[in-house]
């Protein structure tokens, strides 16, 4: 790459904006990117700051202050979201439980991210068996279920936090598998491939240093994907009773102690579902953004 | 003019849609009820559900019948009976009692029914309520002896609760599957139509004869099944339900504050109690330690529970047997009260100054279990809890694989000890004490024929069992029954559905 001196006006007004500025312009302006960024910063920060921000332990149990209302529906600022079936603080929970969903949903989307990508990148850059092989593969994992093998798999080790991870990390690999092979696919024919390979750089070097960082905007939006993905899919099976063991708070399992008595108390299952439904939104919106604003047509 | 007229027709819509939805009620002399659980044969030999049993009491009768509410027994197809000696029982029985297909109740029915259901190789799925008959033998049209294989005084209590007389000619010829799509009893019921776990609809039976159970009121009873309580409440909202029952004390309480609808609560002879491994089954585990059992027994804030989770009729229980079973004596259980910090000073003691981590099982009502698990873990008891279903926590409970585990048993509405106390500690699978004294006792309590020496022995096992903390008993459950103002019900202590004595206000 040229090294230009952005910080000379006369050369800044011939060449245009640089690169990283373009880019910047582009992140800033796009409403869906900040938004989802936003929201999903600020969980983090809860999900990090818990024992700070929840205003009781969230495994304190008081039976004879059961399912008190939140304050919007009259309850009291002891509790500003009410209790839960055992008269635990429903924020304290909620607080907790978005420790839960964000571990799951980054380890999980890590463990498959190395396991895909290694797969994908491996298939496109060698091809021939290699390919064979992984695209086997990858139809075997399609055929499967998720959903199915992860209620059996869990059913048979018993459900825990670290089962679920484990299993979802091993099964969300697909889709890495799948996009990194054909971006991979893509850029081996490329020039600057070629010539790496003709200046003598060793395979590790060539995948690492010539096709990975050309790729890596792809792995990022598919990484935001499954990550929302996964963490659905915990909020299921927990929510099946298959999932986190109470009394760990999650969100899934919070909807579905709040179940019985949706008739009655809504929001018991309503305020769990709220929390879930924007953290995924916020996923979704930042994948979706980072894919347009990296995407190559939008260089102009 | 166009305009009335569709406004017409909608309205004519309107009150043809409205009177279909209304297809069944008061007005039609049906009574809507649901059911939870998928009843798997209606042949009451081969069910073990409560379902099974509402049916059973509706369709068949016993030779004897206990009143529910006195606990006094009466002649029901038997007119009176006596014991010959400790192993034979002689009935005189009912005359010109038919069965609902038109076959004469006689004493062969009775002969056939018992020498059927005694054989093990018939398979009858609770081998227990059985299994104390060796056979029956007929003395005449109207006189059966029934024979024991050992003595057991709870012979009558069996005979009017799970024991219901069939008809011989027709169950031979259909046997148990038959009997499960097309039953016939002699009961005040008749089935129609049976729709294998999902329909059932009842019809009055007019020649009923004159039983203690007494006449049925209700012309015809349709029963679904529904398995989701919410589907339930809906359902009932809707009014294509008239009574629901077993619904959770949370709901019912939000119910009963809703005009239109009766709620009433009603004990049942179910207990909940933690099983502990005391004779270390599972492996090395703390709960060989009698002060560790003693510490959970002293964790656990039983009356909080029943006051804020169970309510309605729900009792503090210290024995493990029901309060009104026959034998189960109160005054011989230990009584161990709420007192973490005592429960904690015992673990020390135990050497378990920090607490320990176990395995925690259970199987049905999951708030209860995670309300029990966090006064364990206020103590310092940390667990791994398991959720399973209840044949799979069986299973494992047999093997011994269970430290720990949050159980409940029903005794089958038997109301005499021995349907639960010695259901689980005479050294059988399912026992997690092992202890010879408690067995030596409990071997002369079920088998002796002076109820004095019953007590007396069942009143010594309790003792050793509570002293030595093998379980923690905790509390009896309650059923909450739901209706429609035009259902006037008064609910039993036995959990049983009475459709007989049901009316419409």
């Amino acid at each position: 790459m040229t090294q230009l001196d952005t910080q000379d006006p006369i050369l800044a007004e011939i060449t245009g904006p640089t690169p990283g500025q373009m880019l910047r312009k582009r992140v800033f302006g796009h409403q869906g990117l900040m938004i989802g960024l936003v929201v999903l910063v600020i969980l983090t920060l809860v999900a990090i700051f818990a024992p700070l921000l929840a205003p009781h332990d969230p495994y304190a149990q008081s039976l004879m202050t059961r399912m008190e209302p939140p304050v919007f529906l009259g309850g009291d600022w002891e509790h500003p979201l009410g209790t839960d079936h055992l008269g635990r603080d429903y924020l304290s929970r909620l607080i907790y439980g978005a420790r839960v969903s964000l571990m799951i949903g980054v380890i999980a989307a890590l463990i498959s991210g190395v396991i895909g990508t290694a797969m994908g990148v491996a298939a496109g850059y060698f091809g021939g068996r290699v390919d064979m092989v992984v695209t086997f593969l990858i139809n075997v994992r399609l055929a499967m279920p998720v959903v199915l093998v992860a209620l059996a798999v869990v059913a048979i080790l018993g459900g825990s936090l670290q089962v679920v991870i484990v299993v979802l990390g091993l099964l969300l690999w697909d889709r890495f598998a799948v996009v990194m092979r054909a971006s991979t696919l893509q850029v081996r024919g490329r020039e600057y491939v070629a010539a790496a390979r003709a200046i003598g750089a060793s395979t590790p070097r060539v995948i690492l240093s010539e096709i990975m960082p050309n790729i890596a905007n792809n792995l990022i939006v598919v990484v935001t994907l499954e990550m929302a993905h996964a963490i659905l899919l915990e909020a299921a099976l927990s929510f099946l009773g298959l999932g986190v063991q109470p009394p760990t708070p999650s969100w899934g399992l919070m909807v579905s102690e709040g179940k019985n008595m949706m008739l009655f108390e809504p929001w018991m299952v309503l305020i769990p579902g709220a929390v879930l439904f924007v953290l995924v939104l916020a996923i979704n919106l930042m994948g979706d953004g980072l894919r347009d604003v990296t995407a190559p047509e939008n260089r102009s | 003019m166009k305009q009335s007229s569709l406004r017409h027709a909608i309205a004519g819509l309107a009150i043809v849609a409205a009177s279909g939805a209304a297809y069944a009620d008061k007005a039609n002399d049906t009574l809507r009820v649901a059911f939870t659980k998928e009843l798997e044969n209606v042949d009451s030999y081969f069910n073990s559900s409560r379902e099974g049993v509402v049916l059973q009491r509706a369709v068949w009768d016993g030779l004897i019948y206990r009143d529910p509410a006195t606990n006094e027994y009466k002649g029901n197809l038997a007119t009176s009976w006596e014991w010959i000696d400790d192993l034979t029982l002689e009935f005189k029985l009912r005359e010109g009692v038919t069965f609902h297909n038109g076959e004469p109740f006689n004493a062969d029915d009775v002969v056939y029914t018992v020498d059927f259901v005694a054989k093990e190789e018939s398979g009858v799925k609770t081998q227990r309520n059985v299994n104390w008959m060796k056979s029956a033998e007929k003395i005449d049209e109207y006189t059966v002896r029934i024979h024991l294989k050992d003595k057991f005084p709870a012979a009558i209590e069996f005979l009017s609760g799970p024991v219901s007389m069939y008809p011989n000619e027709y169950y031979a010829e259909a046997g148990p599957s038959g009997m499960g799509l097309e039953p016939v009893g002699t009961g005040p019921y008749k089935v129609v139509s049976v729709t294998p776990g999902q329909h059932f609809v009842l019809e009055k039976n007019e020649n009923y004869h004159d039983s203690p159970k007494g006449q049925p009121e209700i012309a015809n009873v349709d029963i679904r099944t529904i398995p989701d309580v919410n589907t339930q409440m809906a359902a009932l909202f809707s009014g294509s339900l008239d009574l629901i029952w077993q619904v959770p004390a949370d709901q019912a309480e939000k119910l009963a504050e809703m005009d239109q609808f009766t709620v009433s609560n009603e004990s049942t002879m179910r207990v909940g109690y933690l099983s502990m491994d005391a004779a270390g089954r599972s492996g090395d585990t703390p709960f060989t330690d009698v002060r560790v059992r003693q510490a959970v027994n002293h964790a656990i804030n039983r009356q909080e529970l029943v006051d804020a989770l169970l309510k309605g009729e729900s009792k503090v229980v210290w024995t493990p047997c029901f309060p009104s079973q026959f034998g189960c004596e109160q005054d011989a259980a230990a009584q161990y009260e709420y007192d973490p910090e005592k429960a904690k000073a015992l673990l020390a003691e135990a050497g378990y100054p920090d607490g320990f981590k176990t395995e925690f099982y259970a199987y049905r009502n999951r708030e209860y279990a995670e309300a029990i698990l966090s006064y364990l873990n206020a103590v310092g008891i940390e667990s791994d809890f398991k959720f399973l279903q209840y044949s799979a926590l069986r299973e494992l409970n047999m093997t011994g694989d269970v430290p720990l585990a949050f159980l409940t048993w029903g005794s089958f509405s038997i109301n005499d000890a021995s349907a639960m106390v010695s259901q689980f500690f005479k050294h059988g699978s399912l026992d997690d004490a092992r202890d010879d004294q408690v067995l030596a006792d409990l071997e002369v309590a079920d088998s002796a024929t002076d109820p004095e020496v019953r007590k007396e022995h069942y009143a010594k096992a309790i003792e050793r069992i509570t002293e030595q903390a093998y379980w923690a008993p905790m509390f009896s459950y309650n059923t909450n029954y739901v209706s429609t103002n035009e259902v006037e019900y008064t609910p039993t202590a036995d959990e049983v559905l009475r459709f007989t004595t049901m009316e419409w206000k």
